[in-house]
């Protein structure tokens, strides 16, 4: 499947800005299951310089930095992405978990893709006591990793509240567990805290889902706005596998992958520093139209 | 007179009688190794050396040294802060020193510097290729686990060739009688700074002493460090700058003292700004290029826009600028990884593999329980090990107890710590349980051996890594000393390395012919004149409002007054001092309260206390800028006038007292401060301060209709009186008392006098905008100078005045806005909110 993704981030700010420093992680990765085609970011004002590189996690990062004094922000990504991954079935056989976590305890690379990267607690996702207690009972003694996490997304699916207007980006975890509710973000980060408790290699996964629904589904949760969901190491033969614990799906050819991190931190799309007006209006805007 | 004891009792020397009565208690702990008494059960003689020259100083005499040891830390101000508390406490220190023999020493600096050596070369393996890991000499997880492996700084090649410029081991004598590591610190070490101060107070202390045994001097060391961060730049005489995270930080003290003593400049992350592919400091005239930062704030918040996103201690863009190479971070961001306890079981074998030598240095006995065979050997015995976090200074799950000791705990805690160390046995390390040797403290006129913890410091340089000989070396009162760090009951003492010969004397000052001669010193950031403005501006409101306060105090007991104009002057000073909020207009109505409060109140901010507090907190960010004697006479001030005195008499005696104090500070800054612009920036403050207070007391006190008390009182407020009575033979009249207190360009306490001052400094600090227009501070002082040039006393009216004063505090704010673009009204960096 062939998809053109827009996504429109624009700041309205209070009172003028002179000066952004911004990095931003708006290009589709290329992976297994994923082809980038083409990929073009506008931005105004015009940077006074752009420089791109790869984060350690293999994203494509621009820096940008802005001089000119402006009221609004507008950063304008267009790409298109060829999809076409094959997700294991929820039932499908798999090793059992506490082989995984004893293999991504000894694993012998620090390198992105490396299971030991995603074990520990990291900025925004800690290890907290209740959580992994309440991932736990997903996890039988020798059962199988891809029917446990199945299983521990279902749960969060049934037992966490939608709603957008619940959290932000610095509502703490502990608390988003406690209340039971929240975005895309708040699921995939709940997810993660459970599987890393039990000493599963779990990771975020910033990305887009297609806007219009096959004939005959309903429409996704998060689809009109950037999404995240998770990724499990599942072993060395199943490799990662995407969860969608906010609409308790395994990841297919709906899911584009943007980027993929330890957390949200890793991954923004939009990221900086401004100096001039501390109050700023946010808008994101995201339009995914199957091509073909 | 004599007294004529026994033959035999007069080849005792009273030292030898006093040092046995001292030790008559000493003895080793059970099980423990003990510094003053060898393994054979005999004194040391290093030790035996030291006791024998200190017996002999008299028990007086002794308890003097140790008394003016301790005013020395006081008066310095030489202050740390326990972790989670708010208010500086003083320094500890333990009166006598450790000590250790050249020898022994020798054994510990090959031990140190083999370390180091070994984890630059770990280091520059992890963030470049990593082989270390693909090979499976040290496990992933090992390295993963620790927050300040980061990965923004895999493959940047550390600027200045090296990612450790400076580092430190705590370390302890174990039972075998070696030196045991117990903890590194690899990121951002501290307590070389404390050595330094301790080292002062003790050497001056006993100065016969210190000189008589041999002890290795301190100063090579940090020179050594400094010319070394110096080489390490690329270009000469670069400018280094020291990264505090603010003078909120526990060790704040440290790193002025180590900015001031260096030479380096003393920066907070807002003072610094990305340009190019540079770091650059925010100056009075402008950014300055920086080459090299030492760094005092951690790894994780030295970049928002890479690391801790939340962080206002950093730079934005700073890894970035490491990636091209544009500044020499000490230690590099990320070497603190190194510290985590996972490590320690792999480094024998690194060091075979990377130095092929043997490990020099022993660590405890730690096992890892991210691996299976440690952590069943851990779980098998588990109330044998002491249970430390494997990664971070605590306990994953225990919080505020690091470290566990396993076999204390209750049973259903020891079983939820085996269930954690099964369920994430990566997060834990089990340790043995050790007993580290003693040292001598003294207490209550005898010495008691008490368990220490030793910092020993290490400095890269160009021909190898060098050794502080000495060190920080922190003694507990509890028995295990491996979790002391300064909190209650924990001293610190002064380090000697003797030697049998004698040593080099040494300082920092540099050898003749290697110093090229400059007269311009560096460059002055904005906060540190901001803060020098303010400084001054706070001294002389304190001074104003003293003498508000004196002439309050004295006018209500002057018998010979007029009563009802003195009782209207009474109630003018009143009104300022409620204006000023150094009272409150409630405690007018109990007009004995009125000094009182407006001297010692600690609510009112107004009040002299509080003023001379804040005199005190702002000095306290500009400390490696001030002499040792001025910050001894703020410290006096403050803890004098804090003291409770009630009658009028006594408030009056305090506030004259103070303003003498106050006249000091001036005349040390004006005598002997050098006239860099540092010091124009606090001279200013008190320039455009006494400006506005003058002009205010003139309106005040020189009303168009006001009596002779009135101009009375204003000319004492501006300290004038000799002056007035030695030019005009009549009592006070109004015109020549304007002409006196605003416009007489020769009197220096006059409005006139402080505008001039004002317009000199501003024309002499450097322009910043190239547009070629006059800046605003220099128009206005320049306006106003033509006005105070041209006006006649005559013509005075309290209109005139009230115009005048309100230009004056314009001037002031506009000196603020464009020199400090950090101060209140700066507009700093803010974050890119909301899910994008």
């Amino acid at each position: 499947m062939i998809y053109d993704i827009r996504h429109v981030t624009t700041y309205a700010y209070e009172s003028p800005v002179s000066f952004a420093r911004c990095s931003l992680r708006l290009e589709p990765r290329t992976d297994d299951g994923q082809q980038l085609i083409s990929h073009a970011v506008e931005i105004r004002p015009r940077p006074a310089e752009r420089t791109v590189r790869r984060d350690f996690f293999g994203t494509h990062t621009e820096s940008v930095l802005i001089e000119t004094a402006h009221r609004n922000l507008r950063i304008d990504s267009r790409s298109r992405v060829s999809v076409a991954r094959l997700a294991p079935g929820r039932t499908a056989p798999s090793p059992p978990w506490e082989r995984i976590r004893d293999v991504a305890f000894e694993a012998t690379s620090l390198g992105p893709a490396s299971p030991v990267g995603y074990v520990f607690a990291s900025s925004l996702v800690p290890v907290l006591a209740p959580l992994t207690a309440y991932a736990a009972p997903s996890f039988a003694p020798g059962g199988g990793i891809l029917t446990g996490a199945v299983d521990l997304m279902h749960r969060i699916r049934s037992d966490f509240r939608y709603d957008s207007k619940a959290t932000v980006i610095s509502t703490p975890l502990k608390e988003v567990f406690e209340k039971r509710h929240g975005v895309c973000q708040d699921f995939a980060h709940v997810m993660i805290a459970g599987l890393r408790g039990l000493g599963l290699p779990a990771a975020y996964v910033s990305g887009y889902l297609r806007t219009v629904p096959p004939a005959g589904q309903p429409r996704l949760q998060g689809a009109d706005s950037s999404h995240a969901w998770v990724s499990v190491w599942c072993g060395a033969e199943l490799g990662w596998v995407g969860f969608d614990p906010t609409n308790d799906l395994l990841v297919e050819n709906d899911h584009i992958v943007l980027s993929i991190g330890r957390d949200f931190s890793d991954v923004s799309p939009v990221d900086g520093i401004i100096v001039g007006s501390p109050k700023q209006k946010l808008n994101v805007a995201v339009d995914v139209l199957l091509v073909e | 007179m004599s007294g004529l004891g026994s033959n035999q009792e007069s080849k005792v020397r009273p030292g030898q009688r006093r040092m046995a009565q001292w030790t008559r208690d000493y003895a080793r702990l059970p099980g423990t190794p003990d510094e003053y008494i060898g393994p054979d059960g005999a004194p040391r003689a290093a030790w035996t050396r030291f006791f024998d020259a200190f017996s002999a100083l008299s028990p007086p005499d002794i308890e003097r040294r140790f008394a003016s040891a301790d005013r020395h830390l006081r008066e310095a101000g030489v202050t740390y802060r326990a972790p989670g508390e708010t208010a500086d406490r003083l320094w500890p220190l333990s009166h006598l020193p450790l000590i250790i023999d050249e020898a022994d020493w020798q054994q510990l600096t090959t031990g140190i510097a083999q370390r180091v050596q070994l984890f630059e070369m770990i280091l520059r393996d992890l963030y470049g290729e990593a082989r270390l890991v693909s090979d499976s000499a040290v496990p992933a997880a090992a390295i993963a686990g620790s927050n300040e492996y980061l990965r923004a700084v895999c493959g940047i090649k550390p600027p200045g060739g090296r990612h450790l410029h400076f580092y430190a081991a705590d370390v302890g004598r174990g039972p075998d009688g070696r030196w045991w590591v117990l903890n590194d610190r690899t990121q951002a070490p501290s307590g070389a700074g404390y050595a330094l101060e301790n080292r002062l107070v003790l050497s001056r202390a006993f100065s016969n002493l210190y000189k008589s045994m041999n002890v290795e001097r301190v100063a090579p060391f940090f020179e050594a460090f400094r010319d070394s961060l110096r080489a390490s730049a690329d270009r000469d005489e670069p400018r280094i700058g020291l990264l505090t995270p603010g003078a909120f930080s526990e060790t704040y003290f440290e790193h002025a003292t180590l900015a001031r003593y260096l030479g380096f400049l003393l920066v907070e992350g807002d003072d610094l700004a990305v340009s190019g592919d540079r770091i650059h400091i925010r100056t009075v005239a402008g950014l300055k290029r920086l080459d090299v930062l030492l760094r005092r704030v951690d790894s994780n918040f030295l970049d928002p826009l890479e690391l801790d996103a939340s962080s206002h201690l950093g730079v934005p863009g700073l890894i970035d600028v490491l990636r091209k190479d544009g500044v020499v971070v000490a230690n590099m961001p990320g070497s603190g990884v190194l510290e985590a306890r996972a490590l320690l079981g792999f480094l024998p074998s690194l060091c075979r593999r990377l130095l092929g030598e043997t490990l020099v240095m022993p660590h405890i006995a730690t096992w890892w329980c991210g691996q299976k065979s440690a952590r069943e050997e851990v779980l098998s015995r588990l109330e044998d090990f002491v249970i430390e976090g494997a990664y971070g200074r605590t306990v994953p799950g225990f919080a505020g107890h690091a470290p566990v000791l396993a076999g204390e705990l209750p049973p259903a805690e020891r079983d939820r710590l085996r269930q954690a160390i099964t369920d994430r046995g990566i997060d834990y390390v089990g340790q043995e349980l050790v007993r580290l040797s003693t040292t001598p403290v003294w207490e209550q006129g005898r010495i008691t051996p008490r368990p220490f913890v030793l910092r020993v410091f290490a400095a890269a340089t160009p021909q190898g890594w060098t050794i502080l000989p000495g060190g920080f070396c922190r003694i507990a009162e509890k028995a295990d000393a491996r979790a002391v760090s300064m909190g209650d009951g924990v001293r610190s003492a002064d380090v000697w390395v003797v030697s049998d010969k004698a040593v080099a004397s040494a300082t920092l000052l540099p050898g003749a012919d290697t110093v090229r001669i400059r007269r311009i010193a560096g460059v002055v950031p904005s906060r540190a004149a901001d803060n020098l403005f303010w400084l001054g501006r706070y001294l002389e409101r304190a001074e104003a409002t003293l003498r508000l306060i004196r002439a309050l105090g004295t006018s209500t007991r002057d018998p010979d007054k007029g009563a009802s104009t003195a009782l209207h002057s009474v109630e003018r000073i009143q009104r300022i001092l409620v204006t000023w909020d150094a009272t409150s207009q409630a405690t007018r109505t109990n007009p004995a309260r009125v000094i009182a409060e407006a001297l010692q109140s600690e609510e009112k901010f107004g009040s002299a206390l509080s003023l001379v507090r804040s005199v005190q907190r702002t000095a306290s960010t500009l400390r490696e800028r001030l002499s040792p004697d001025a910050w001894q006479i703020i410290t006096e001030m403050v803890e004098r006038l804090a003291l409770q005195v009630d009658d009028d008499d006594s408030i009056v005696s305090a506030a004259e007292l103070t303003l003498q104090e106050l006249a000091s500070l001036a005349g040390l800054a004006q005598e002997n401060m050098n006239r860099a612009a540092g010091w124009r920036f606090l001279d200013m403050g008190r320039r455009a301060e006494r400006a506005i207070n003058t002009a205010r007391f003139a309106r005040q006190f020189a009303y168009d209709e006001a009596g002779d008390d009135d101009l009375d009182v204003l000319l004492t407020l501006v300290d004038c009186q000799i002056t007035y009575r030695s030019r005009y033979l009549v009592g006070p009249a109004l015109a020549p008392v304007r002409d006196l207190a605003v416009l007489d360009p020769y009197n220096p306490r006059s409005v006139a006098f402080q505008v001039a001052a004002l317009n000199d400094h501003i024309a002499a600090l450097p322009s910043l905008k190239e547009h070629g227009l006059i800046e605003r501070p220099q128009r206005l002082a320049v306006a106003l100078q033509a006005t105070l040039t041209t006006a006649e006393a005559a013509t005075l009216d309290v209109k005139t005045l009230f115009a005048l004063e309100q230009d004056l505090l314009n001037l002031a704010d506009a000196i603020g806005l464009h020199y400090f673009p950090h101060g209140p009204n700066a507009s700093r960096p803010e974050k890119l909110t909301g899910l994008a």
